[in-house]
């Protein structure tokens, strides 16, 4: 589309701008503030320059939760993209059926992330939970409270439950888009299945896919009330993640400059994520 | 596909599907279980169908007015949220999508990275700034901090949709004669029904499930669901069949939205620009 | 190559209360370039379909050369398709595109690589070899997608579905100018859909006009246009189409066949003249110029009459409102049913 140039159009944006900027722009400069500062109480602060920053970076209980973090994001990302596309290329394209599965693929993207966290509590604990005692009943000794192996396992698992629908949703979309001519011409060319994949579906699912993968590992990033409520992470510290190590400095400690520091590490380590996802999403578009 | 040809049902991609949507249903279907047994019945003798279904955790819900009040407040700031969302983002996309100006692409570029922002960053300061304008513990709070997050996820949506409606529809509307706000209100709205329904389900779905911010700016007046539910479990009565009936009932309102919005379900997510 | 034949060949969708293609029997010899005419609606895309194997008919037989292939999926069947829009894969270079049949097809690569020039030779896209396809234009595109049809030697019949309707306007004379010459040159069998009657017109041997579901006339495209077989195909053709008046209207000293209900004439076979003189009369309703001949201005007129309104096609010298007679030097005998009555007067 061929758009005017309009400087009047600034009206419009000018309600958004100001809800973002009252939502977001103010608390982030607070935050910014805080982090150079050292802040015994109200009345007596000193500024302190880049020093929380080089201790964040170098306390061990930050690099643990950082490294859990990696570790649980790419565990993420490794399954949940092909399991999602895989879903995608087995759902039928239209009819009452798609419209069921879509329904139902949808549903764990609904709920209260708290919920998410009760429903696999009692899903897999092993006193009441349907998992649990199955496979306590076939003899593994399964208990996500007390190893810190079963409870990885089990966040895992919950985490693709609860997000993988997000990855075949955008896959779906991102096929249905293919013209039913290009499976006609690719049948009529005698190509195989993997052929149709890789030539036909595959170039048209680039964009999706790329956003996929940055929403999963970014949403990842900064995970906090599914395991919080699952396992409050533990046992111990095996699933204290980013958000919960910033949660617990920010809010239980009063430890604001530290916290305000870390804050402003983790944003903009997500900014890096935003970037990359901008630069392709508006390649793709021009 | 019509007669002969169509893909076998049974392809490994549809045993994947089947599979997987078991995987799906299974905790569900624990949480329906649990809901409908009394405690006693939970902690006892372990059994795959519930043995004796009762509906007293849902009429212990319905009766208590901490849960009753905690759906209602939840429902509150969700509905302001999306309501404020939309308002504020439709004139936005709008402009977006019609007009180029001055440092237009830097201003969407920044909407975006609000999206990206880890809410646990702004626990901290929205404790602070909604005190201090006297808002804290009010639904209209959560409605206004999730905004942060949903109004540019509704800016990108809506103006995907919108850059497909040609402009002819705004010239034709100038050459009847009409003024621009008729021409807004009663013609361009309403063309974009779809964006608007496929917005509301975006903004649901980040405003309704959203905890940790709900919990940092309520107190006790505002308490949502969310955090009725988590001090439920903290709490030293494990009230599994509570709790287990307060979660289905948080599940419902999405199934609900979903349901409605199915149809334009696959055109949002196709905003991603995919062809 | 194949001659194509179509047996009592129908076909209904599942649950439909009616055939979309009643039963039709149709012969296509081989290397000939075959034109299905029809407004939209009328069955051309279904036919093509079940031409292609994309559909199994609901009764009666598909026949390449002899062969039965109602049953058999497209890829089994030696088909290639152009479609509407430029169906190609994107990522892949125009070489790579055109060598994709053959490739699957496990012919030998030394022999591919020398069948991908020749073909991207006679479309003269060689120069467009080494691009990736998504960087044509429209228009080039379109070519490889008729590359990728033409490659394989083995293909029984050449299938188009309206395939000028994606490119550039002034690009789609250059496109039927090739497809047409590629025809001749490589002596492929080409069925090709259009509504468009110029584009059925000047590219095919032989035309097929179809309405609703079913065959209305086949021939070549001069008998096609002077000879329809019926008040549709009259209508349908030329531009503007034939005209038609009840036969009493006309003068008694117009011969008519017997059972003639309607006489239809084209617009070039009417000549004006004075008010008297002529079988028909009528007035002037308006006057469109086309060009000149001979230095005299040359349109269409056309003329309120007592039968309707007619279109007259020659010299533009009357006025609106001027009452004239019509004469006609040729005409055609229809009967009450439609159906042409054959042996017209001249």
């Amino acid at each position: 589309m061929n758009k005017p140039y309009n400087n009047k159009a600034w009206l419009g944006v000018l309600p958004v701008l100001l809800i973002v900027a009252f939502s977001g722009v103010v608390p982030l400069m607070t935050v910014v503030n805080y982090s150079v500062q050292d802040i015994l109480d109200f009345n007596s602060r000193f500024f302190v320059g880049f020093q929380w920053y080089s201790e964040t970076l170098q306390d061990p209980r930050f690099i643990d939760a950082f490294l859990r973090q990696l570790g649980f994001s790419a565990s993420v990302l490794i399954i949940e993209i092909p399991l999602g596309l895989m879903l995608a290329r087995g759902m039928p394209r239209d009819g009452l059926s798609a419209s069921l599965l879509l329904v139902l693929l949808a549903i764990p993207l609904l709920i209260p992330w708290n919920v998410v966290g009760t429903i696999w509590q009692l899903y897999a604990r092993a006193d009441i939970g349907l998992l649990g005692v199955t496979l306590n009943a076939l003899g593994i000794s399964f208990n996500y409270t007390a190893d810190p192996l079963h409870a990885w396992l089990t966040l895992l698992a919950m985490d693709i439950w609860h997000w993988t629908s997000l990855v075949a949703l955008l896959a779906f979309a991102g096929l249905t888009s293919v013209p039913a001519p290009y499976y006609q011409a690719a049948e009529l060319d005698g190509a195989s299945k993997w052929q149709v994949f890789r030539y036909v579906e595959l170039p048209r699912l680039k964009g999706v896919l790329v956003i996929a993968v940055l929403l999963r590992l970014m949403d990842s990033f900064m995970i906090y009330t599914e395991p919080f409520v699952l396992t409050g992470g533990g046992p111990g510290n095996a699933t204290t993640f980013l958000s919960q190590h910033l949660a617990t400095m920010a809010v239980g400690q009063f430890d604001l400059g530290p916290a305000a520091a870390f804050s402003v590490i983790y944003f903009l380590f997500i900014l890096l994520f935003c970037w990359i996802f901008y630069s392709s999403v508006v390649r793709e578009h021009d | 596909m019509t007669s002969g040809h169509a893909r076998p049902w049974l392809s490994a991609s549809r045993w994947l599907l089947v599979g997987y949507c078991i995987y799906l249903l299974l905790p569900l279907y624990w949480l329906a279980s649990i809901a409908l047994q009394s405690n006693a019945d939970i902690t006892g003798e372990f059994a795959l169908l519930p043995e004796n279904p009762t509906l007293a955790n849902f009429a212990e819900i319905w009766r208590n007015p901490v849960w009753f009040s905690a759906f209602v407040n939840s429902l509150n700031y969700v509905v302001l949220n999306t309501l404020i969302s939309i308002l504020v983002a439709v004139p936005a996309a709008y402009v977006f999508s019609r007009y180029r100006f001055l440092g237009d692409r830097q201003l969407f570029f920044w909407l975006l990275t609000n999206r990206m922002a880890p809410p646990a960053v702004f626990l901290l300061p929205f404790f602070q700034l909604y005190s201090a304008v006297g808002l804290f513990d009010t639904p209209l709070a959560v409605a206004l901090a999730h905004c942060l997050f949903t109004v540019p996820l509704s800016v990108w949506i809506l103006e995907g949709f919108m850059s497909g409606v040609p402009t002819e529809l705004d010239d034709m509307a100038r050459i009847d004669g009409h003024s621009f706000s008729f021409f807004f209100l009663r013609i361009f709205v309403p063309v974009n029904r779809g964006a608007i329904g496929v917005t509301l389900f975006f903004c649901f779905m980040f405003s309704w499930v959203e905890l940790l911010l709900a919990r940092t700016l309520t107190g006790s007046e505002a308490k949502p669901i969310v955090v009725t539910m988590t001090r439920t479990v903290s709490a030293s009565g494990l009230d599994w069949g509570v709790l287990a009936a307060a979660g289905v009932l948080t599940v419902i309102p999405g199934i609900i939205v979903v349901w409605f919005v199915r149809k334009h379900l696959v055109k949002g997510f196709a905003l991603g620009r995919v062809s | 190559m194949a001659a194509i034949q179509l047996e009592e060949l129908s076909f209904r969708y599942p649950g439909a209360e009616a055939d979309t293609l009643a039963p039709l029997s149709l012969s296509v010899a081989d290397g000939t370039a075959f034109a299905l005419l029809g407004a939209s609606g009328a069955g051309k895309t279904t036919l093509l379909n079940l031409l292609s194997g994309l559909l199994t008919p609901s009764s009666g037989r598909v026949l390449f050369d002899a062969d039965d292939v109602s049953d058999l999926a497209g890829r089994q069947r030696n088909v290639a398709q152009v479609f509407q829009f430029p169906v190609l894969y994107e990522s892949m270079s125009v070489a790579e595109n055109l060598a994709f049949p053959l490739r699957a097809r496990k012919f030998d690569p030394l022999w591919i690589d020398e069948r991908v020039q020749r073909i991207a030779a006679d479309l003269e896209i060689t120069q467009q070899l080494p691009l990736v396809a998504s960087q044509l234009s429209l228009f080039q595109k379109q070519l490889v997608a008729i590359g990728r049809a033409l490659v394989r030697p083995d293909v029984s019949v050449v299938l188009l579905d309206e395939p000028l309707t994606a490119v550039e306007p002034r690009m789609k004379w250059r496109l039927r100018q090739t497809l047409r010459r590629v025809q001749e040159e490589l002596g492929v069998t080409m069925i090709y859909v259009t509504h468009d009657q110029t584009e059925a017109l000047t590219f095919a041997d032989q035309v097929a006009v179809m309405a609703e579901g079913g065959l209305l006339q086949v021939g070549t495209p001069e008998q096609i246009y002077t000879t329809p077989s019926c008040e549709f195909v009259g209508y349908f053709i030329g531009s503007p189409g034939m005209n038609f008046v009840d036969a009493e209207q006309l003068a008694p000293s117009l011969s008519l066949l017997a059972g003639t209900q309607r006489v239809g004439f084209r617009p070039e076979w009417a000549q004006l003249q004075a008010q008297d003189a002529g079988q028909l009369r009528g007035v002037v309703k308006s006057i469109q110029l086309a060009g000149t001949e001979y230095g005299a201005a040359t349109g269409v007129v056309r003329l309120q009459t007592a039968a309707g309104q007619i279109a007259v096609r020659g010299q533009l010298d009357v006025t609106v409102g001027q009452s004239v007679g019509i004469h006609l030097a040729r005409h055609l005998c229809f009967s009450a049913q439609g159906q042409l009555l054959l042996e017209d007067y001249e």
